[in-house]
């Protein structure tokens, strides 16, 4: 029988909040993926996406606001043998964690960073996030936010995740998908999940979502290069495309890049190496003067 | 007869001073002699002063410098005007004699008020300004020596010999210097030859030229001075010598103590041990170090949490304005009970403020940073065997009592080079806690200590959200105080167990206590065996958990209690009253970024004894 994910947790979330959708499709995906629980940490930021972790029954580490990707960078570069997917809100990841999220497609660390983005700041009453677009006033606001939306997917290409799609909470099969073709993924993937935001953002709404979805159709993710998948990407006022827009399996990893300069790094991962023996270091005296020659110095005899 | 020597080599931020001084300390240690030296440097990459204040001896390894110098080294015109103040009566001067009719207001990088101090002693002094001018009445006021040297001309010379471009010669300056400083010392040519090797390794041509070149000078010194600055003494007593600055010896504390992850985002003065750090990351039978650029410091201290949390040693390394921006991730490691080490390098502040000067100002920043309470360990390092058993020891605290350790040290230990006895490594003991071996796994269950088990091994939550034993969010007010209390207890715990976190120097019922912490040390140290007054030193090496017992009893009965630290108003004082009600009411302070010099140190504290409650040093440029 298949594994169930859930935990026994009461899920907090507004009643008809796009998370339900996407907590949903990761049972289902960790289910057909059948992940070790122990073995799958599940690393979340602040704010209602922050809150996964605690509702999956695999390790979960609920962080800081910003801070879900350098944790979970230090977690699967310790222990790259650890399945580590990311949960963060829009402003988590692309306001207060911008700097992160850009560091992440540089490193191509193979880590999937799912973005609940339902543009807007929820938990702490809707104000507005890096995606809501200017000019909207959604009822939380007292005026029309007067800042551009960042583009997540052009973000995402130019900083280098060298697997970028997007997906809609509502749409279960698609995201369950789309979360299992990214945790596939050997390198930095990137998800963008569009979401409602039923108490907070009246305007971008599941059937303002549903009128707009274009799923992708004959498009070749692995034979575009970024810019192609940049444009094709582009949320119009008509027109929402879903899918996965950018794939590339020839840039090296980081884990790739840092055995090739600690070649028993796969072999020796950080967190299993031998560090002490009987209460000692296994750095002997030996070992210490031969590791640290070039500070010794001999007195003449 | 002389065992000791003071001296300052100075010239040009990047023209090769720093080669001078790595050759040179390799020469006085391979010769027997401890060394001890202050790196003073602007924030800059070319071209602003920058020197070597040094202390040899032929007896003992130094453990603080004097401000008075026997002989003053100059690369340039600048490094002459900056210190020959400091030269004392009847010392040694060795400058490029080319640069003769130099004056200050050609030197673009002389600060301004350094340029007006000096257009008052010149106008004092009655002399023009030129260099020749001052070395003139150096020589007849203060009888000073003179190794006068046209540098330009003896680079000509070896440009010749080895038919080289004219800017590969003059690379070489440092080693002009070198070869003076050996003639006047009287090194033996081998001991510098095995510097310059060690220095040039697999640079054979270069190490050969510039051996050429030292001999040359030498030669020409010796020939002119003879060796009058020859260190008569025993030599001291170890065979084999580590020649370390701070941050190389907590680097080495690290990797001894199973360190496999360190995070860092560049800054002054810790980035240079995460470097070393670096070049030691592989061991010769297998295994590795992660040292990990982050984008910033929130990323550092994060990511090291992360790290943490697989059970890596992990640790992470900055200065203030670095752990500013730590402070949130050091509040969550807190209450998620993660271990990890901070190593915090203080320098001058607020804000930017001397970035690359010292200070201990931070001390405040390290106890109470952070919104909310939990229970850390502040450890405190004062020499560079203090560093390297701290740097080892904070590891064993954090994951024995499963939360973060601030190892806090300075500019002035970072950047101290220092030569030690090798640590014993057979003493390195490392205490991994209790650790998870059953079934059913909670993270938080139990304590105060709970049983650790590592991501990867068995499923757990974390989160910054106050949490009830498995780590899910509860804002239960009984579980918050269960919770809360699990937490803090495990400092009474530690306050139990954790010794040595002062030691006490001198004559149990001295009349007067100092009271003081890291870089400090062996300054006071020095400072209370040369006055013939009643001492005492109180030195702490652990401000968390407070060691009340020991602070209290040490400070009573006392004439006086001075204390002694790098900034406006000691903090060791504010500690010391809030721990204890205890008003310190007299201070030596250094704010400058200096350090602390042997000999304005004792003025100080005669003054001190005399009636001053407050003084303030500034010597040092």
């Amino acid at each position: 029988m298949a594994r169930e994910y859930g935990t026994n947790n009461w899920i907090d979330w507004c009643p008809g909040c796009g998370d339900f959708g996407i907590v949903s499709s990761v049972y289902r995906a960790f289910s057909e993926l059948e992940l070790e629980p122990k073995r799958t940490v599940v690393v979340s930021g602040i704010g209602c996406s922050g809150k996964m972790p605690h509702f999956i029954d695999v390790s979960g580490v609920h962080t800081l606001h910003g801070r879900a990707i350098p944790f979970a960078t230090g977690i699967k570069m310790a222990n790259p043998e650890l399945e580590v997917i990311v949960n963060g809100g829009d402003g988590d990841l692309l306001g207060i964690g911008a700097g992160h999220f850009i560091a992440l497609g540089r490193r191509n660390l193979d880590v999937l960073v799912m973005m609940h983005d339902n543009r807007v700041y929820g938990l702490t009453k809707g104000q507005a996030a890096p995606t809501l677009p200017r000019s909207t006033k959604t009822k939380a606001l007292n005026t029309p936010s007067i800042q551009d939306a960042v583009e997540p997917l052009a973000l995402a290409l130019v900083s280098g995740y060298t697997h970028v799609a997007r997906s809609f909470a509502m749409d279960s099969d698609h995201l369950k998908e789309a979360i299992k073709e990214g945790m596939e993924h050997e390198g930095a993937a990137f998800l963008n999940i569009l979401q409602p935001c039923v108490t907070y953002n009246d305007i971008h709404t599941s059937d303002y979502f549903n009128e707009r979805i274009e799923k992708l159709d004959d498009w070749d993710a692995e034979g575009v290069d970024p810019t192609e998948a940049i444009n094709r990407s582009k949320i119009l006022e008509e027109e929402i495309p879903l899918g996965l827009f950018y794939k590339d399996t020839e840039t090296p990893s980081f884990e790739e890049r840092i055995s090739g300069q600690l070649p028993d790094y796969l072999e020796k991962v950080p967190a299993e190496q031998k560090i002490e023996e009987n209460g000692k270091t296994i750095l002997d005296q030996q070992a210490f003067k031969s590791k640290f020659r070039g500070n010794i110095i001999e007195k003449k005899k | 007869m002389t065992e000791k020597l003071n001296m300052i080599l100075g010239g040009a931020q990047g023209s090769g001073l720093e080669t001078t001084i790595q050759i040179l300390s390799s020469a006085f240690a391979s010769s027997g002699n401890g060394f001890l030296a202050d790196r003073e440097y602007y924030s800059n990459i070319k071209g602003r002063h920058s020197y070597a204040h040094a202390k040899v001896s032929s007896v003992e390894i130094p453990r603080s410098i004097d401000s008075e110098i026997d002989l003053l080294g100059c690369m340039d015109a600048e490094t002459l005007f900056t210190h020959f103040q400091d030269i004392v009566k009847g010392g040694y001067l060795i400058y490029d004699a080319s640069t003769g009719e130099k004056k200050q207001d050609s030197i673009k990088s002389i600060e301004d008020p350094l340029r007006k101090r000096l257009e008052e002693s010149f106008e004092e002094m009655g002399i023009e300004g030129t260099v020749s001018s001052l070395v003139e009445y150096l020589k007849e006021e203060k009888d000073v020596e003179v190794i006068e040297l046209d540098y330009p001309s003896i680079l000509e010379d070896i440009q010749k010999e080895f038919d080289i471009s004219s800017s590969q010669a003059s690379r070489y300056v440092s080693s002009i210097l070198i070869g003076a400083v050996s003639g006047l010392m009287g090194l033996e040519k081998d001991e510098v030859k095995k510097g310059i090797e060690r220095k040039f390794e697999g640079k054979e041509k270069i190490a050969e030229q510039n051996m050429f070149l030292v001999k040359k000078v030498s030669e020409m010194v010796e020939d002119e001075h003879g060796s009058p600055l020859k260190l008569e003494g025993s030599g001291i007593d170890e065979d084999q010598l580590l020649m370390v600055n701070g941050n190389e010896i907590t680097g080495m504390g690290k990797i001894a103590a199973g360190m496999r992850f360190q995070s860092y985002y560049p800054i002054t003065p810790a980035a240079d041990e995460s470097f070393f750090i670096e070049q030691h990351a592989s061991f010769d039978d297998g295994g590795n170090i992660l040292v990990f650029q982050t984008e910033d410091e929130l990323a550092a201290i994060t990511s090291c949490i992360g790290s943490a949390l697989t059970g890596t040693r992990s640790a992470t390394a900055t200065s203030g304005p670095g752990f500013a921006l730590m402070v949130e991730g050091l509040g969550w490691a807190g209450i998620n009970e993660v271990p990890i080490v901070i190593t915090y390098y203080q320098r001058g502040g607020p804000s930017t403020g001397q970035p690359t000067r010292g200070s201990q100002d931070d001390l405040m920043n390290a106890l109470y940073s952070s919104h909310g309470n939990f229970p850390r360990i502040v450890l405190v390092s004062g020499d560079h065997e203090e560093a390297f058993n701290d740097a080892v020891k904070a590891f064993n605290l954090a994951e024995k009592y499963q939360t973060p350790v601030i190892h806090l040290m300075d500019k002035f230990v970072a950047n101290f080079v220092k030569t030690i006895p090798l640590p014993d490594i057979s003493k390195v003991k490392i205490d991994r806690g209790e650790l998870f071996d059953g079934e059913d796994y909670k993270r938080f269950k139990d304590g105060p200590i709970s049983e650790r088990a590592f991501l990867g091994s068995e499923v757990m939550w974390y989160t910054g959200s106050e949490h009830d034993a498995e780590g899910n969010v509860s804002e239960d007010p009984e579980n918050r105080i269960k919770m809360h209390e699990k937490r803090m207890d495990k400092l009474k715990i530690a306050d139990e167990e954790i010794d040595d976190r002062v030691i006490y120097f001198g004559p149990e019922d001295a009349e007067y206590l100092i009271v003081g912490w890291g870089s400090v040390k062996g300054v006071i140290l020095d400072a209370m065996e040369d006055m013939d007054k009643d001492f005492g030193y109180l030195h702490f090496r652990c401000f968390s958990p407070f060691p009340f017992e020991e602070v209290s009893s040490y400070l009573e009965g006392r004439e006086k209690v001075i204390a002694v630290e790098h900034s406006y108003s000691p903090r060791v004082s504010e500690v010391v009253s809030l721990n204890t009600g205890y008003q310190i009411e007299n201070e030596v302070v250094k704010f400058t970024g200096r350090p602390i010099y042997r000999d304005e140190l004792i003025d100080s504290l005669g003054n001190i004894i005399e009636g001053s409650n407050r003084e303030v040093l500034k010597h040092g440029p």
